[in-house]
């Protein structure tokens, strides 16, 4: 309905103004003009020059933050790609995006589908699920080291108890991994149950009605009607997770630091370590650069699948 | 009698499920909160239920560590981002969806495209170029540098909020002999103003937990945000548990308590940022 009424609303008068733009045309322009610089102002300066830069900066070789960086081509890249931990790191951040978001889905829409039942305390609960999304990484990765602490955790001191003895959360690498992973789906999986919850009040109830007359159980009717029907929406929540899990440099640093060793380290922890611990600017400038490529090609996807319409 | 115990052990079943959700979702911070307040000889004891309280681990972090500080920096820090945020990306996102001006399209893609930006990718050459200016190490630098998430959010929102706007209000207003200034300060704000609302959550809330930022660009001690400072701690002092807990529930207290009262926009903004297409 909305659409309609906007698209006719823009569609009249446009005729006569093509034909010619009057005074009181020239003065809303400018003021449009005045609506938009500050921030295409402050999006070029804080977003898209930095980006170039980062860019320009991995064709240079730099050992400092203040020397002059020397021109190098494409040895950084060529550097690289010969390096056996980038394509380590890449594939721990593969692994890291997958299963993460895997997980996230899976626990999302398991809570989504439980909130969208219909009793007392409903909205209650709903904010309660929301709490782990809210904590900053910070906090979120505070709390679990200290309920996951090797000596005086809560696990480890309940395991103990029981004499089942203790583990080490942090201590090898497949822990280490499991950990990361388990306290990261902890963190970003109400997101998925929020969106998704918001996706299943759009549902019409005259489809679940229609296929209770065709006598679908609710196993059915979740399989053949809620998921096709939400499954755009469903795309769209994976892109995105994937997307920002991929990115995803903090958590994964406060936890492990990419340790033990280098067993945890994914391409944002690389590209960090390169800048600031190696103070190879230009290599960590070149592993950020393909970062940047990697996801590009992600996102080209996305819009190519869920095209803006201008009237959508 | 087969029904109705069946359908005693859905509900049994279903409650279980529920108590499940939320042990899951706020045990934890339950747990936050009940450490900073323990005792440090409650500490290490596994009970759930507190022990002996005492305000050791508060009167610690807050008098022997720059936590005060750090809680200064971080409001002023995140209050001024918000504040930067909507003033800038009102009137833009207004302007992208009713001008008619050519590119507005190219404009919205643009943003949506920035707002997927790895963090790491903008941080390490802003750095580089804050040193070279000068400008590093400043909270005003810190500032400019959150909007590079917030405005391709905050443009992506109130872009989808003034789509969906019922604009015959403001073309009666305009036939009525409003300018467009008037129209827009007079009937389009007032209306917008839950729209406003998220982005302002969502600012705030991106610029009060922000780690990367402040790790790569602040390294004064006396201008960290909350979450490095907090990090840093652990890292200087050799802070305990308890403390950790202390400093944690005091950065998560202005979060929780905004999401008790605008819970509602900051929902509506989780909705309308995935669920767009």
């Amino acid at each position: 309905m909305a659409t309609l009424r906007r698209s006719a609303s823009v569609a009249l008068p446009s005729p006569a103004r093509v034909a010619r733009v009057g005074p009181l045309e020239r003065r809303e322009r400018k003021l449009f003009l005045a609506f938009l610089t500050p921030g295409l102002v402050l999006s070029i300066g804080a977003i898209f020059l930095p980006v170039l830069y980062a860019i320009q900066l991995s064709f240079y070789h730099a050992e400092s933050f203040i020397a002059t960086p020397r021109f190098v081509g494409l040895a950084n890249y060529v550097q690289m790609f010969a390096d056996p931990r980038y394509w380590q790191a890449f594939l721990h951040g593969l692994v890291y995006a997958v299963s993460t978001v895997c997980l996230q889905v899976l626990i999302g829409i398991g809570i989504a589908l439980l909130l969208h039942l219909e009793f007392h305390g409903r909205n209650w609960l709903r904010g309660a699920a929301m709490a782990p999304y809210i904590l900053p990484t910070v906090i979120v990765v505070y709390i679990w080291k200290w309920v996951l602490d090797v000596n005086h955790g809560l696990i480890n001191t309940a395991l103990s108890g029981l004499g089942l003895g203790t583990v080490e959360w942090f201590g090898t690498p497949l822990m280490a991994w499991l950990s990361t992973i388990f306290v990261s789906v902890w963190h970003w999986t109400p997101f998925v149950t929020i969106t998704f919850l918001a996706a299943l009040q759009t549902v019409s109830d005259d489809l679940y009605d229609a296929a209770a007359v065709d006598g679908a159980n609710a196993w059915q009717r979740l399989l053949y009607v809620t998921l096709p029907v939400l499954k755009p929406v469903l795309v769209v929540i994976i892109m995105l997770r994937s997307i920002f899990m991929f990115n995803k440099f903090d958590i994964v640093w406060l936890l492990t630091a990419g340790g033990p060793l280098t067993a945890t380290e994914h391409l944002p922890i690389l590209a960090y370590q390169k800048t600031f611990r190696m103070f190879d600017l230009g290599g960590g400038a070149a592993v950020a650069t393909s970062i940047f490529i990697f996801l590009t090609l992600l996102i080209w996807i996305y819009f190519r699948l869920f095209p803006i319409e201008e009237h959508g | 009698m087969r029904w109705s115990s069946w359908v005693i052990v859905r509900r049994g079943l279903l409650l279980l499920l529920f108590g499940g959700v939320i042990i899951y979702s706020l045990f934890p911070v339950y747990w936050m909160v009940i450490s900073g307040l323990r005792a440090r000889s409650a500490l290490f004891k596994p009970l759930l239920l507190p022990g002996p309280y005492a305000m050791q681990s508060y009167n610690t972090i807050l008098r022997l560590t720059d936590f005060p500080t750090y809680y200064v920096n971080s409001i002023v820090v995140a209050l001024s981002t918000t504040l930067l945020t909507i003033v800038v990306v009102t009137p833009m996102a207004y302007a992208l969806v009713r001008s008619r001006l050519p590119g507005m399209m190219v404009i919205v893609r643009a943003m949506l495209f920035a707002y997927m930006f790895p963090a790491l990718l903008l941080a390490i050459p802003i750095y580089i170029f804050l040193v070279k200016i000068g400008f590093d190490d400043s909270l005003i630098s810190l500032v400019l540098t959150y909007c590079s998430f917030t405005l391709p959010l905050g443009v992506w929102l109130m872009w989808g909020f003034f789509k969906s706007f019922p604009f015959e209000i403001e073309e009666a207003a305009l036939v009525d002999g409003c300018s467009r200034w008037q129209a827009v300060y007079r009937v389009i704000l007032p209306i917008t103003l839950p729209g406003v609302l998220t982005v302002a959550i969502f600012s705030f809330l991106l610029a009060w937990s922000d780690f990367v930022f402040s790790l790569i660009l602040i390294t004064k001690d006396e201008l960290k945000t909350l979450p490095y400072g907090l990090a840093s701690i652990t890292d200087a002092y050799d802070a305990n548990w308890g403390e950790l807990m202390a400093g944690s529930t005091m950065i998560a207290l202005p979060l929780l308590v905004l999401f008790v009262f605008l819970g509602k926009y900051f929902i509506r903004g989780l909705s309308m940022g995935a669920v767009k297409s």
